[in-house]
C-alpha cells in the first residue's frame, strides 16, 4: 500500500452554483465505500442560498422544512441552495482532539481517518463534530446486496485499517476522502461521479491546482467558519463575486 | 474529641428481615441488569434507544449523575477538616464510604456505553492527552483510590488517634483540589465542546461542583435519615442543620448560575442556543426538565430547608433530599436533551440515523431518544449495586459514630 505523501495538502472545493442536489455523490460514495444501510457519509443538505457564505450560518437560518427540495421563503421571494456536507477534515480537528485512544487521526496530508481496530466505540466524536458526519456502526452492519460492490478490501495507512467493507461492530466512521484512491493519485470518488463538476479535488499545497485557485481566487467559504477548526473542505456560495 | 472519633470493632451490623430481603432485592435487580447487559453485548448497541443523532443518553448521563453523587465524601471530611465544621465531623466516615461507591459505580456506567467494551484497555496503553476523557479516567481513577485509603486509615482501630487525626486531615486537604478537579473535568467532557452550543459555556464547571456538592449531601443526609431510622443512631441535632443549610445554600447557587445562563442565552438571542434552551423552558417539548430542576427539586427542597418550622422534621428532610435529586438528575438529562436535540447543522433531511428497518425513514431530522428496556435495566440495577455497596459498607464499617 502506498505510504503517506507528506508533500501534499489535500482539499476539496464544491461549487453551490453549479450542485444541482442529484444525490450521485452521495449513492456513489455509500456504494465505494460498501456503507451499509442506513450509513451515509455524505448527504446533500438543503440551505439557503445566504448560508454558508457568512451572512448567515446554517446554525443561525430557521430551516425551511425537514424535508429535501424546499426552498425558503415566500414566493416569490424564494431562496434555495445545496449544501453537499461530508467530513470538513479539519485542519483543528474537534473529533481528533477527543478521542481518547487516539483512534481518529489526521495524516500529514490532511486526511482525517479512523483506525476501525483501535476505536473503543466511546462515540466522545459524535459528540464534538460540529458537522454531524460521523457513523456509528450500532449492530451488525446490514449490506444491501450479498455481493462485493465498490472497493470491497481492507486498506491501511501507516499499518493502521481505515477502511474495511466487513464493518466491526461497535466502531464509528466517516468519509475518508476515498484514502484508497487518492493514495493511488485517483480522485475521491464523489469528485469522479458528479455529473456537473461542482466538485474539485487537489492540492493546497500546489498554488497552480484548480482548487488552490478556486480557494485563493474564488471566493470560497467554509462551514461554520466561526469555531475555527478550519476545514479543508471549502465552498463556493450561489451568490459570490467571480461567479461561474 | 479524640474518645468521639474512637472507631468501633469491624463487626457486622445484624440486619434482620426487613434488611436481608431488601438486600436480595437490589440483588435482583442486579442480575436482572447484568442479563441485560449480556443481552446488549450480544446485539451491540442497536439494543439501546440511541442513534446517530442523540449518540450519548442515559449512560452517558446517569454517569454524571454518579460522578456527583460521590462528592458527599469529601465535603464531609473536607468541611469538618478544613473549614472547621464541626458539626458534619460525625458523618465524614459515612461520607466517604458513598464517595467510594458512587465514583466506583460511575466509572462503572461508562461500560456499557461503549461499543467495543473489550478494548477499554487501550485507554491506558494509547491515551490522547487532549481528550477530557482521558483526564477524567485519570481523575477517577485517584478520586477512588483516595476515598479508599481514607476509608482504610479512618476504619484501623490499631492506629494511634493522634496521628489517625493527622492522616485525615493531610487527606482532607489534598482531597478538596482532587473533589474540584473531579467535577470540573467532568463538566469539562461537555463543556469544551464547540459543537454543542448547549454544552458550551464556562459556567458548566461551576454548575458540575455546586450540583455535585447538592446532590452528594442530599445522598449523605438520606444515608444518615436510615442509620437513623434502621439502625438507631441519633445525630447532633447541629449536624442535621448543617446538612439542611448546606443543602439550602447549594440549591440556591445552583440555580443562581442556572439563571445566568438562561439570562445570557435569552438577552443575547443567538439562534443556536436559543434552539437548545426553547426545548426546555416552559413551552418547550422538554419543559417538564424545568419545572423538575427550578420548583420540585429548587424551591420546594428550598422552602423545606430553610423554614425552621420545616427543617427540624425528618420526613420533611427526607423527601427534601430525594427532591434534590429529582433536580440535578433532571438538570443532567437536559445534557442530552439540549445538547444533542438540535444539532448545528440543522438541515433537511437530518442525519442519518445508522441502522435500517424497512419502513422507517433512514434521515432523521430532529433529535429522537427512547431509552429501551436494555437500557432502564442497566441503569437500575447500577442503581441497585450502588445501594448495595453503601449498605454492605455500613454493615461492615458502621461508618456513623454514635454520639456519647
Amino acid at each position: 500500500m502506498a505510504a503517506t505523501e507528506t508533500s501534499k495538502k489535500w482539499g476539496m472545493v464544491i461549487d453551490q452554483n453549479r450542485c444541482v442536489g442529484c444525490w450521485t455523490c452521495a449513492v456513489g460514495c455509500k456504494e465505494i465505500n460498501n456503507e451499509p444501510l442506513g450509513f451515509w457519509w455524505n448527504r446533500i443538505l438543503t440551505a439557503s442560498a445566504s448560508e454558508v457564505t457568512g451572512e448567515s450560518s446554517p446554525a443561525a437560518a430557521a430551516p425551511a422544512s425537514d424535508s429535501i427540495d424546499v426552498p425558503h421563503g415566500t414566493f416569490p421571494n424564494v431562496d434555495m441552495a445545496y449544501l453537499p456536507t461530508a467530513c470538513q477534515q479539519c485542519t483543528d480537528a474537534p473529533c481528533v482532539k477527543v478521542c481518547p485512544v487516539g483512534a481518529t487521526f489526521r495524516r500529514d496530508d490532511g486526511a482525517v481517518l479512523v483506525d476501525y481496530e483501535r476505536c473503543i466505540g466511546c462515540r466522545y466524536c459524535m459528540a464534538a463534530c460540529p458537522y454531524g458526519i460521523r457513523v456509528f456502526n450500532w449492530g451488525d452492519a446490514k449490506q444491501p446486496v450479498d455481493f462485493t460492490v465498490g472497493f470491497g478490501q481492507d486498506y491501511r495507512t501507516d499499518g493502521r485499517l481505515v477502511f474495511t467493507p466487513d464493518r466491526p461492530r461497535g466502531v464509528v466512521e466517516k468519509c475518508t476522502w476515498c484514502v484508497e484512491r487518492i493514495d493511488n493519485g485517483e480522485q475521491p470518488f464523489c469528485v469522479e461521479v458528479c455529473p456537473v463538476g461542482a466538485r474539485v479535488f487537489g492540492d493546497l499545497a500546489d498554488p497552480t491546482s484548480e482548487v488552490a485557485q478556486l480557494v485563493e481566487e474564488g471566493g470560497a467559504t467554509q462551514l461554520l467558519p466561526d469555531l475555527g477548526t478550519d476545514p479543508r473542505v471549502f465552498y463556493l456560495p450561489v451568490d459570490r463575486e467571480r461567479r461561474v | 474529641m479524640a474518645s468521639r472519633v474512637e472507631t468501633p470493632a469491624l463487626r457486622p451490623v445484624p440486619f434482620g428481615r426487613v434488611g436481608n430481603g431488601v438486600i436480595a432485592a437490589l440483588g435482583v435487580l442486579v442480575l436482572w441488569g447484568l442479563a441485560a447487559w449480556i443481552y446488549q453485548l450480544t446485539q451491540g448497541l442497536i439494543a439501546t434507544g440511541m442513534r446517530d443523532v442523540v449518540s450519548w443518553g442515559l449512560y452517558i448521563f446517569t454517569f454524571a449523575f454518579f460522578v456527583g453523587l460521590s462528592a458527599g465524601g469529601l465535603i464531609m471530611a473536607s468541611a469538618a477538616e478544613v473549614f472547621g465544621v464541626k458539626s458534619l465531623r460525625p458523618l465524614s466516615r459515612l461520607g466517604v464510604l458513598t464517595a467510594a461507591a458512587c465514583v466506583l459505580v460511575a466509572a462503572m456506567t461508562i461500560i456499557p456505553d461503549l461499543g467495543n467494551p473489550q478494548r477499554v484497555w487501550e485507554l491506558f496503553r494509547y491515551p490522547n492527552w487532549s481528550s477530557p476523557l482521558v483526564w477524567d479516567i485519570v481523575i477517577i481513577v485517584v478520586y477512588f483510590v483516595f476515598a479508599v485509603t481514607d476509608l482504610t486509615i479512618m476504619s484501623r482501630r490499631t492506629m494511634e488517634p493522634s496521628k489517625r487525626a493527622k492522616a485525615l486531615r493531610a487527606m482532607a486537604y489534598a482531597g478538596l483540589p482532587a473533589a474540584v478537579l473531579l467535577h470540573s473535568i467532568t463538566a469539562w467532557i461537555f463543556g469544551l465542546q464547540v459543537s454543542r452550543p448547549w454544552w458550551n459555556t464556562s459556567l458548566m464547571a461551576p454548575l458540575f461542583v455546586t450540583s455535585a456538592i447538592l446532590s452528594g449531601t442530599a445522598l449523605i443526609a438520606l444515608a444518615a435519615l436510615a442509620a437513623r431510622r434502621f439502625d438507631k443512631i441519633e445525630l447532633p441535632k447541629e449536624t442535621w442543620s448543617a446538612l439542611a443549610t448546606l443543602m439550602a445554600t447549594a440549591i440556591a447557587v445552583d440555580l443562581f448560575l442556572v439563571a445566568c445562563d438562561y439570562i445570557t442565552i435569552l438577552w443575547g438571542n443567538v439562534p443556536r442556543e436559543r434552539a437548545a434552551l426553547d426545548l426546555i423552558l416552559p413551552g418547550g417539548s422538554w419543559q417538564a426538565l424545568f419545572w423538575l430542576e427550578w420548583i420540585v427539586g429548587g424551591l420546594v427542597p428550598f422552602v423545606l430547608l430553610v423554614v425552621p418550622r420545616y427543617r427540624r422534621r425528618f420526613d420533611l428532610l427526607a423527601i427534601a433530599s430525594v427532591l434534590v435529586m429529582v433536580g440535578v438528575y433532571a438538570f443532567r438529562i437536559e445534557l442530552v436533551v439540549g445538547g444533542m436535540l438540535r444539532p448545528l447543522v440543522h438541515l433537511a433531511p437530518g442525519n442519518a440515523l445508522g441502522s435500517y428497518r424497512l419502513g422507517s425513514a433512514v434521515f432523521q431530522f430532529d433529535g429522537v431518544y427512547h431509552p429501551t428496556w436494555v437500557e432502564y435495566a442497566i441503569v437500575t440495577a447500577l442503581f441497585a449495586f450502588l445501594s448495595l455497596l453503601i449498605v454492605v459498607g455500613y454493615r461492615w464499617l458502621r461508618p456513623v459514630e454514635r454520639e456519647r
